[in-house]
């Protein structure tokens, strides 16, 4: 028989209430990470809009306060050098054709110095991971500091319009049988439409759309019944409500949206009479009904493909140093630089998102580019080098339907032209490359004449692959070469 | 009460401390048995006797990113698709050495290659060859060509290869180098004829 003491008997209670308490707290954080893990949620994000370029930046949550990447921000406008000492982050930047302004931040202090003077920010700097971040709040007087432009910020939206102003939309309701909502726009859009009963949901992600009056309006109409705008994440959102299924059309090239009620089912092809109703309207004044589109004209677009991007970062360079932020950095560089010497060029990422293959390739066929290049990072070798696609060359109708994994192979005559001259490019600034054939994905795949460009580090120091000035020189020759080439490239019809 | 703490807190340091070490044992067992696995792995290789035969191997090598042709020695088993894989350990080993030329995953191995007809060869990898191997175009080319090359210089009648990764296909090698195709080795050719 034994006998135990009160207190030996307590603290066993305690003990049992301890591990009981300890499980339940390492089982919270498990199902919490495995939750995490399976349902990633959507990253908040701020969107700027600029007369060169639309962007996003990723917005993280530093003890509960809203923060973003200090180059992420500026990078897209300009060229920025960027480098942390000890507890002080230095920054040069400078605008296209301007000159360098510089700004020094410091770890867990909220002064800072920019152009010169003193700069507060709201609340302390951050600095992680060699990466510089400031408050969210603070990135609107920032810009205007550093760009010397007019900023309009709109931070219930996450949204800012450098330079450029909102594109307000109207709203005119045409009431009859049915009624009409006309949305018109100042220039084209391209909203994500979304319908459910008697609702019709237009979200603007790459749009400097703003409302020109009220947010809300309500009609007193059998069936449009109210439009709301909303702004949240970097995006815009128009709502239109009504009292039966609503459909939108387009018309007068993209800048009028004209939503109505949706037709009952179709009547037999023979009774349905031609619409003669928009014959005689101007061609500037939105269309009273939906007319078929005008085939557009053909243009020249290059389609940037920086690879890898959110959980897949691609080459680790350095441990702190993914191919995804090298890459993407570089996407920025070639797209303004092809700007410069007037090429429209537009990214297939934008900001640190994961993109499948596949999709990298659907989405680069939808945008029917007359170049795609794809851009890739990694520390095997020095310099730059060039791939196009490894497959045996093969001649296809235009317009003619392309198998999916063979897609690439009707236009290697000109991804070869474009490739050498870019290496032309190259070695006229004196930077080592190489032009090869590699079997890589989504290239296969592209329907357009395509090229892909591993950047290695130009020097034994590897995160010289980063350096502004290299990347610059590389960004150069790919824009110099694509130009040098362009006429030899046909344009084609979105 | 103080005392109450005292113990709730020694209890706590306790878990803390059984916790990491279990998490070290785990960590040790893991490593245990991969290494095992390994071991197994190279155990199953079919014994081979007789006279070493010469082998042209395409070693690759990322310095001066290039492929060159090599010859060694090696005793090969009789069976085609034995001798096959046989000559494609010989060329990763050459890659997992130290230093190397083209440093591959730690535990890369070939599981098997299936013959298949004349011309087909497809060759099956284990997880850490894919898992392990160094991202990049460049890097992951210069290792497709000179699997690809080696078989068709050690058995000419291979004119197409597939890799896979463990019994199954794989979207890519590392993020790159495509592995849903049949590699040509008349298309592997000219890509080393560039990488020499």
């Amino acid at each position: 028989m034994s006998l135990r003491s009160p207190l030996s008997h307590h603290s066993a209670k305690i003990s049992a209430a301890a591990i009981v308490g300890i499980s339940f707290l390492l089982g919270a954080i498990f199902l919490q990470r495995t939750a995490l893990d399976a349902q990633a949620p959507e990253p908040n994000q701020l969107t700027v809009y600029s007369p060169q370029t639309t962007y996003s930046v990723p917005v993280i949550d530093v003890k509960g306060q809203p923060y973003i990447g200090l180059v992420e921000l500026l990078e897209p406008l300009g060229t920025v050098d960027a480098r942390p000492e000890g507890k002080k982050y230095k920054l040069k930047f400078t605008a296209p054709g301007g000159r360098p302004d510089e700004a020094q931040f410091n770890e867990g202090k909220d002064k800072a110095k920019v152009r010169g003077a003193n700069y507060k920010l709201p609340a302390s700097f951050v600095l992680q991971n060699g990466r510089g971040f400031i408050p969210l709040g603070d990135a609107s007087n920032l810009l205007t500091k550093l760009l010397a432009t007019e900023i309009e910020y709109h931070p219930a939206g996450r949204r800012i319009f450098v330079g450029t102003n909102p594109q307000r939309f109207t709203l005119e309701l045409r009431q009859g049988t049915p009624s009409r909502l006309l949305i018109g726009f100042p220039s084209a859009v391209n909203p994500t439409i979304a319908t459910e009963p008697g609702r019709v949901r237009f979200t603007f992600r790459r749009e400097p759309v703003a409302a020109a009056g009220a947010d809300n309006v309500t009609y007193s109409d059998p069936l449009i019944t109210g439009a709301s705008f909303s702004e949240h994440d970097g995006m815009a959102e128009l709502d239109v409500t009504g009292t039966a299924p609503l459909m939108a059309n387009f018309a007068d090239g993209g800048k009028t949206i004209i939503v109505t009620g949706a037709p009952a089912p179709p009547p037999p092809v023979a009774e349905q009479a031609p619409a003669t109703e928009a014959q005689g309207v101007p061609p500037s004044a939105p269309a009273a009904q939906p007319q078929p589109r005008q085939p557009a004209a053909p243009r020249f677009l290059v389609l940037i493909d920086p690879g890898h991007g959110g959980a897949d970062i691609g080459a680790a360079i350095t441990p702190d140093l993914p191919e995804k932020e090298v890459v993407l950095a570089l996407a920025r560089r070639v797209q303004r630089e092809l700007s410069n010497r007037g090429i429209a060029a537009g990214l297939l990422r934008n900001s640190d998102v994961a993109i499948s293959l596949d999709q990298r390739a659907v989405s680069a066929n939808a945008a029917r580019p007359a170049l795609y290049v794809a851009l890739h990072a990694a520390n095997t070798g020095r310099g730059v080098h060039l791939f196009t696609a490894l497959m045996p060359a093969a001649n296809a109708l235009p317009e003619a339907f392309l198998p999916w994994d063979t897609a690439q192979a009707a236009f290697l005559d000109l991804s070869g032209a474009v490739a050498g001259s870019v290496a032309a490019e190259l070695e006229a600034r004196k930077l080592p490359s190489a032009t090869l054939l590699a079997p890589l994905r989504p290239m296969n795949n592209i329907a357009a004449p395509a090229i892909a460009v591993e950047i290695a580090p130009p020097s034994d120091k590897v995160d010289e692959i980063a350096s502004a000035a290299y990347q610059e020189q590389v960004a150069q020759s790919i824009a110099a070469g694509i130009a040098a080439i362009r006429t030899k490239l046909p344009e084609v019809r979105p | 009460m103080t005392r109450r703490i005292l113990v709730m807190f020694a209890v706590l340091l306790l878990i803390a401390v059984g916790l990491a070490l279990y998490a070290w044992h785990l960590k040790r067992k893991v490593a245990r048995d991969e290494q095992f696995a390994a071991r197994q792995q190279l155990a199953m290789a079919p014994p081979a006797n007789g006279p070493p035969t010469l082998v042209t191997l395409y070693v690759a090598s990322d310095s001066d990113a290039t492929i060159r042709k090599s010859q060694m020695k090696i005793v090969l088993p009789e069976e085609r698709s034995e001798r096959a894989r046989a000559i494609l350990r010989a060329l990763f080993g050459a890659y997992l050495q130290t230093p190397s030329p083209h440093p591959i995953g730690a535990g890369a191995d070939v599981r098997d290659v299936y013959l298949v007809g004349d011309d087909t060869a497809v060759v099956d990898t284990n997880s850490a060859f894919a898992d392990k191997h160094p991202s990049g175009v460049l890097a992951e080319e210069l290792t497709v060509a000179s699997i690809v090359a080696t078989l068709n210089a050690n058995e000419s009648k291979i004119q197409r290869v597939k890799i896979l990764v463990n019994g199954q296909e794989r979207e890519t090698l590392a993020g790159h180098a495509d592995l849903q195709r049949f590699y040509l080795a008349s298309n592997i050719r000219e890509v080393v004829k560039d990488l020499q």
